[in-house]
């Protein structure tokens, strides 16, 4: 495997990292770009990007994981878009930039919280995009959900704490709570359900793997066939559920385990 | 090689190219200074990122050299994270002086750290001949710091707003915050200690305890001063995640270039 950094994009204003498998390996056709997560850089929360790209070098898959616009190392290149074009142009430059080094010609996108949302807009835009990985993406709470939630609440609770989750319920609010620093806006779920019939009508394989850190939206792997209804049982759709661990991964135990995860998922599903 | 960007230069350097830098040339009929970036190790690295990138910008737009870069098992340095070590640390400074005295023209080259990659740098002030290390809250005490990380890493491990359940299947001395240690890295830092002498040219303390003026009040060290009002939460858990933004240490280093002929 060898790394080299780049870069690219209109002005240059793009920062990345390529990673290209060793020759000897059987390379695939197929290339791998890794989004930020949230506002973190493109080593990824603890290093997880570092180690997800060279565990696919590994397997044969050249890979990218770089700064968009305005993160990380990148700047801006002093177009006027709205953040959602930028995302999908810088996305369109880092395809580029793989297949002019790597010789790739279909890409499989991943990404963490705001990373899984612009790899979902990129792979509805993006004909070259056959797969994706969202990690925390997009689910939305259901009647199971709720179920699941009270009910864990109610036989964890003493009876005080529940008088006082009952009070705080009924009490009108007497603050504003603060702005959450980073957050992530989901589109309407309708919007989204369209998206992946369309994604998958299009051939595109799909892992959706939710943390314990997802739990506000997440809890059950039931929960994605309770909210996308058939198109989760697709069979280019795979979920799975690592109730164990926080949102950004912080063990190192539990990083292993989602990069074994997903190389597992990537040689089943792009052999070639 | 490409032309040099104004946001720097990203390439890979040392002897088998295993250390990834980014190069902020400056002008290089007014540049005095070259000055390298030293980073902190684990999440501390993450969190001050975006600093040593907008002080990087700042040192290079007054028309000074700066290199800033990963350690061999850090962030886009090759090497696993597991893999850290002291002496290749101490070792990577010494390259990386040489790649910016090579990419600068200019010989005489100083260090800024933070945290642990200040006491780095000042390990390695005679190997990389540096002119000297300008210390953002360094580590005074390796084994205070140990164990700080240690309680900090025991309360990750046990708090229910980041995980659903305790994590009682992992050992807490494996890592801190997302990076892993073994024993001979944490033996090592046990016995770190900030050492007062003619190297460490400029303190600057944003630490919530004010320890350095005792230690600078103790050491016949001629070292300048410089005490921010806002401390930053080094270690505090609930803000192990935040980006680090403190413009006032910026400000200290471009003082201390202005001022300061190397």
């Amino acid at each position: 495997m060898s790394e080299a950094a780049h870069r690219f994009g209109a002005t240059g204003h793009l920062v990345g990292i390529t990673g290209i498998p060793d020759p000897a390996l059987t390379t695939r056709g197929v290339g791998v770009i890794v989004l930020n997560a949230g506002l973190v850089q493109r080593v990824g929360p603890f290093r997880l990007h570092v180690s997800l790209t060279r565990r696919l070098n590994a397997c044969g898959y050249a890979t990218l994981r770089f700064d968009l616009s305005g993160l990380g190392d990148s700047g801006v290149d002093g177009n006027l878009r709205s953040r959602q074009e930028q995302v999908s142009a810088d996305i369109s430059a880092a395809m580029r930039l793989l297949a002019s080094h790597a010789g790739c010609t279909r890409f499989v996108l991943m990404g963490l919280c705001s990373g899984a949302a612009n790899a979902h807009s990129a792979a509805r835009e993006h004909a070259e995009v056959v797969g994706a990985v969202f990690l925390d993406g997009y689910a939305y709470p259901t009647y199971g959900f709720r179920m699941r939630h009270y009910f864990a609440k109610l036989i964890h609770a003493s009876p005080g704490r529940l008088i006082k989750a009952i009070f705080r319920r009924i009490r009108p609010r007497s603050r504003v709570a603060a702005d959450p620093l980073f957050e992530v806006g989901f589109p309407p779920r309708r919007e989204v359900a369209s998206d992946l019939f369309a994604m998958l009508g299009r051939g595109l394989n799909l892992l959706f793997i939710f943390s314990g850190g997802a739990s506000s939206y997440f809890n059950h792997p039931r929960q994605f066939r309770e909210c996308y209804g058939a198109i989760a049982l697709h069979p280019g759709i795979e979920v799975r559920y690592f109730d164990w661990a926080d949102h950004t991964y912080v063990l190192g135990s539990d990083r292993a385990m989602l990069v074994d995860a997903i190389a597992e998922w990537m040689c089943r599903k792009f052999p070639d | 090689m490409t032309p040099a960007s104004p946001g720097g230069m990203p390439r890979y350097f040392g002897t088998e190219r295993e250390l990834f830098g980014i190069s902020h040339p400056g002008s290089p009929m007014q540049a005095r200074h070259a000055v390298l970036l030293c980073p902190p190790l684990g999440q501390d690295m993450a969190r001050s990122q975006r600093l040593y990138r907008l002080l990087a910008h700042a040192i290079s737009a007054r028309g000074d050299a700066a290199l800033r870069f990963d350690f061999h098992g850090t962030g886009d340095s090759a090497g696993d994270s597991c893999g850290i070590s002291w002496q290749r640390c101490v070792s990577d400074v010494r390259q990386a002086a040489d790649e910016l005295r090579y990419a600068s023209g200019i010989d005489s080259v100083i260090a800024f750290g933070a945290r642990l990659g200040a006491n780095i740098a000042l390990s390695a002030v005679e190997s990389a001949r540096l002119h000297g290390v300008l210390a953002w809250d360094p580590i005074m005490d390796g084994a205070s710091h140990v164990e700080a990380m240690d309680r900090l890493q025991t309360q990750l491990l046990s708090d229910t707003t980041r995980f659903l359940r305790r994590r009682h299947d992992v050992n807490p001395r494996d890592e801190w915050v997302g990076f892993p240690l073994d024993n001979l890295l944490r033996a090592t830092l046990q016995n770190v200690r900030l050492e007062s002498g003619p190297s460490l040219k400029l303190l600057i303390d944003s630490m919530p305890s004010a320890s350095y003026p005792e230690w600078l009040a103790a050491s016949a060290s001629i070292t300048r001063y410089c005490h921010i009002e806002r401390p930053v939460r080094w270690l505090d858990l609930d803000a192990q995640e935040d980006v680090i933004l403190a413009h006032e240490v910026i400000d200290a280093v471009l003082a201390y270039l202005a001022e300061d002929g190397v």
